[in-house]
């Protein structure tokens, strides 16, 4: 069978299944879609309002609009290329070799340089979608901001065709070969390695500008040392210059320059792919025999031959040996817990994804490090602290903890013949999650509080307030979990436990919507009585302490319902549920 | 229609197939069978090319698997021991896609799924999403699909997971009757009975090796046990565990 007609097929196919989905979301739930649909809505309107408040703002400086906007494109677009190609790094390692369609695939009449040309295209569009959705209103607001004509958007759209082509190329050609010459547990350290590498330099080369220096006397200096640090992305060999400049161009109505730099960037585009697939050529179908081969890559360098056999589940039993007096049946689910999920490359790489994101709004926050002496606004900035580092704790837990007793699915029968039954594998996952969950926010509690150089007390009920936080959203998502599960997403039938698409479901909506409501709740009562405070004092002294200590009593109990309401019903239900 | 020559896959330091040498004609019902970790899969997956050897060829129909693995692949079936399918298709749909693929006119692909639909007991659910099909029921199905384009070879693992009686009668049925149509079938098993049944012809593998190949009866003189083949089997499998205990 020709390319053409395997193509022509496999998109006829994979229409079908995209208009099957749409269908299925009229027996989805309308809450879900509800919360969808607001969520993709307000994030473009709220982003194209920054935005454009932002380029409005600038056009105040006369001259300064233009500098900063285009510039801002050049960076943006450099930082967008470099998102794009760890994306296709990842999601490309994913369809190429590990997805049980490339497989199927193999096994069909059709050459495997074929295959490889599908799972590319597949990978490009899997890879960038998210990217181009979440900067559409930047891209509208950039737009109106320069007055552009209509025709203006469908230029940056076919723009980013080519565009989003060199990241995949360049990122499936790393992959190719990582696959073919790596071997699999060498590339698991090394990437390891790059991210400890990429920490220690994010911390030593990312200084940002201090809250002073941003004071209107140093605008000029600011601006200056902006433009000089990021000098970088104006280099013409890059694909973010090619499409910048073309966007620029389009933006001013220079159609020549605006041309010339989107047939730059096509041809470029077609080399790329042209570049990819020869290698694919000698590399694909040997790699993917080699991936589905484990141990057996020899690239005669002894250590890099050798299976590195860390003492990984020594590691696992050390961490629960800390706590001796557990309980042995406890013991076994921890440290099957802790092994599953090191196991599972997906699970801990979107979790270190998430802290990492969170570790680089710490760093950030140096920049707006103070003496505070204002205590209302160390306060402030302490607050959107807490609101930031609970947000993301409540999405961790309806990613990671929410699906857990689901997670169990048909396997449910194992760990419920021990000694005290489903309770006992519920208590534990609440622990597991709960101290792990807020020992790493404590952490970036603590972290953050130095940086900010806020005062004691502050720091202590920032501290004690993000503990009981931890332990209620880890009640919420345990026992939500065990209300509302979602087995047949992780059943046998379909062979890949995914915990997204549990997650999906009903359950991981309310879930969600319900750790929400409690830290609106939580925030807004340690907020109002310590705003009322310092309202009184006229904003320079936070008054009587006694407010702050009855508003952090009420968040304890809150804290307290919040834990034991949902685990309570949950135990209930796990204790008569049939295996 | 099955050849061998000297075929090797090493994973490191372990020989998972060492020097298998077959030659299975056309028509032949071959069973394949061995201990847990013998190196079955590993072979099935050499001879559909979805791996490649360490050493040693492999030919389907005269065709090198490496060196022309399109032209192997269409005269090939291939069922896997968890194969793949598109849970959002409906099996109807999935099989009209497959038989496309396979290059089958419209006409002749609707009449031979009828057929096969007919045959695997699978009209009731044509209609219905993959995803909410049982496990064998998806067996089932995956079977018919990989019999639609007339293959003369049929490759398949461990084909009995998750039937009941009547389906694996069915299955059975139709794997004999294409055998003595002339496909050639490679079946691996560890259901010896499923073996005895059916097979022509039988190879038992073991660390890799090919240790027996014949008639059951063959086999039966081989071990110098009689009865099941389970007998021989265990006969076969523990003198070379000895063997390989001895030196």
């Amino acid at each position: 069978m020709n390319a053409l007609k395997f193509f022509r097929l496999l998109i006829a196919i994979n229409l079908r299944i995209v208009r099957r989905n749409i269908l299925a979301l009229r027996e989805k739930s309308l809450l879900m879609v509800s919360v969808i649909a607001v969520f993709v809505i307000g994030y473009w309107f709220a982003g194209y309002t920054i935005f454009y408040m932002g380029f409005r703002h600038l056009a105040e400086v006369p001259g300064l609009q233009v500098i900063v906007l285009d510039r801002m494109l050049y960076l943006f677009f450099a930082f967008l290329f470099l998102m794009l190609m760890f994306s296709n790094m990842i999601i490309g390692y994913s369809t190429l070799f590990k997805s049980q369609e490339t497989q199927w695939m193999l096994t069909l009449p059709v050459r495997s340089l074929d295959v490889f040309r599908w799972k590319l295209m597949e990978t490009t569009l899997l890879a960038s979608w998210a990217f181009l959705f979440l900067s559409a209103p930047l891209m509208a607001a950039y737009g109106n901001a320069r007055h552009v004509s209509p025709g203006f958007y469908l230029k940056v759209f076919l723009l980013f065709v080519p565009f989003t082509v060199i990241p995949a190329a360049i990122g499936s050609i790393a992959i190719l070969i990582v696959t073919r010459y790596l071997h699999r547990r060498v590339f698991k350290w090394a990437l390891f390695g790059a991210s400890a590498v990429g920490i220690a330099a994010g911390i030593t080369f990312l200084k940002p500008m201090q809250a002073e220096q941003l004071e209107q006397a140093q605008m000029v200096a600011s601006l200056t040392q902006l433009l000089h640090n990021s000098n970088i992305t104006l280099q013409p060999m890059l694909p973010s210059y090619w499409v910048a400049s073309s966007m620029i161009a389009w933006g001013e109505g220079w159609s020549g320059k605006g041309l010339f730099y989107f047939l730059v960037l096509l041809s470029n585009a077609m080399m790329a792919t042209l570049v990819c697939v020869t290698i694919s050529r000698r590399l694909f179908y040997e790699g993917w025999s080699r991936n589905h081969t484990q141990g057996e890559f020899q690239l005669g360098v002894p250590l890099l031959d050798k299976p590195i056999n860390l003492p990984r589940a020594a590691l696992a039993d050390r961490i629960v040996n800390l706590w001796p007096r557990m309980h042995h049946a406890t013991r076994a689910l921890v440290i099957k817990d802790i092994r599953v999920f090191w196991r599972d490359t997906s699970q801990w790489s979107q979790f270190v994804i998430f802290f990492g994101l969170l570790g680089l709004y710490v760093l950030n926050l140096r920049s707006v490090a103070n003496d505070w002496s204002n205590e209302y606004w160390a306060s402030f900035v302490c607050f959107l602290n807490l609101g930031a580092s609970s947000m993301t704790l409540a999405t961790l837990t309806t990613r990671f903890v929410f699906p857990q007793f689901s997670l169990e699915g048909k396997r449910l029968w194992i760990v419920g013949m021990v000694p005290n039954g489903l309770k006992h594998v519920l208590l534990e996952k609440f622990w597991l999650s709960s101290v792990s969950s807020a020992a790493i926010t404590l952490c970036l509690m603590l972290t953050s509080s130095c940086m900010l150089r806020i005062p004691g007390w502050l720091t202590l009920l920032f501290a004690s307030t993000v503990i009981v936080m931890s332990f209620a959203l880890c009640g919420i998502a345990v026992g939500i979990g065990a209300l509302f599960p979602n087995f047949s997403s992780a059943s046998t039938a379909h062979r890949d436990d995914n915990p997204a698409r549990i997650v999906s479901g009903f359950g991981g909506t309310f879930c969600f919507l319900l750790s929400l409501v409690y830290i609106v709740l939580v925030i807004g009562s340690e907020v109002l009585p310590m705003y009322q405070s310092f309202a009184t004092n006229g904003f320079t002294d936070r008054g009587q302490p006694w407010a702050v200590v009855l508003s952090w009593i009420f968040v304890a109990l809150l804290s307290l319902a919040a834990t034991t309401i949902p685990m309570s019903l949950a135990l209930k239900k796990v204790d008569n549920l049939e295996i | 229609m099955i050849r061998t020559e000297h075929l090797t896959k090493r994973y490191g330091g372990l020989v998972a197939v060492n020097d298998l040498n077959l030659d299975i004609p056309q028509g032949q019902f071959f069973a394949f069978l061995g201990p847990n970790g013998a190196g079955k899969t590993t072979t099935i997956k050499l001879l559909a090319g979805l791996l490649k050897p360490t050493s040693g060829r492999a030919f389907i129909g005269g065709y090198d698997i490496q060196l022309d693995p399109v032209d192997a692949r269409k005269i090939i079936s291939y069922v896997p021991d968890m194969p793949f399918l598109y849970d959002k298709l409906e099996p109807m749909e999935f099989m009209l896609f497959v038989g496309q693929l396979y290059g089958m006119e419209r006409a002749e692909l609707v009449r031979a799924s009828d057929e096969l639909f007919d045959v695997f007991g699978l009209d009731e659910v044509r209609t219905q999403p993959i995803e909410d099909l049982s496990l064998g029921t998806r067996q089932r199905l995956v079977i018919a699909s990989a019999l639609l384009h007339q293959p003369r070879v049929i490759i398949i693992d461990e084909p009995m997971v998750g039937f009941d009686p009547r389906s694996a009668r069915v299955v059975k049925n139709v794997l004999k009757e294409r055998s003595r149509a002339g496909v050639t079938v490679f079946l691996s098993t560890h259901i010896l009975p499923l073996a005895e049944e059916l097979a022509d012809q039988v190879g038992i593998l073991n660390r890799g090796k090919l240790i027996a190949v014949g008639t059951i009866d063959e086999l039966r003189e081989l071990s110098g046990e009689q009865g099941e083949l389970e007998n021989t089997f265990l006969a076969l499998t523990r003198e070379e565990e000895r063997a390989v205990e001895l030196p």
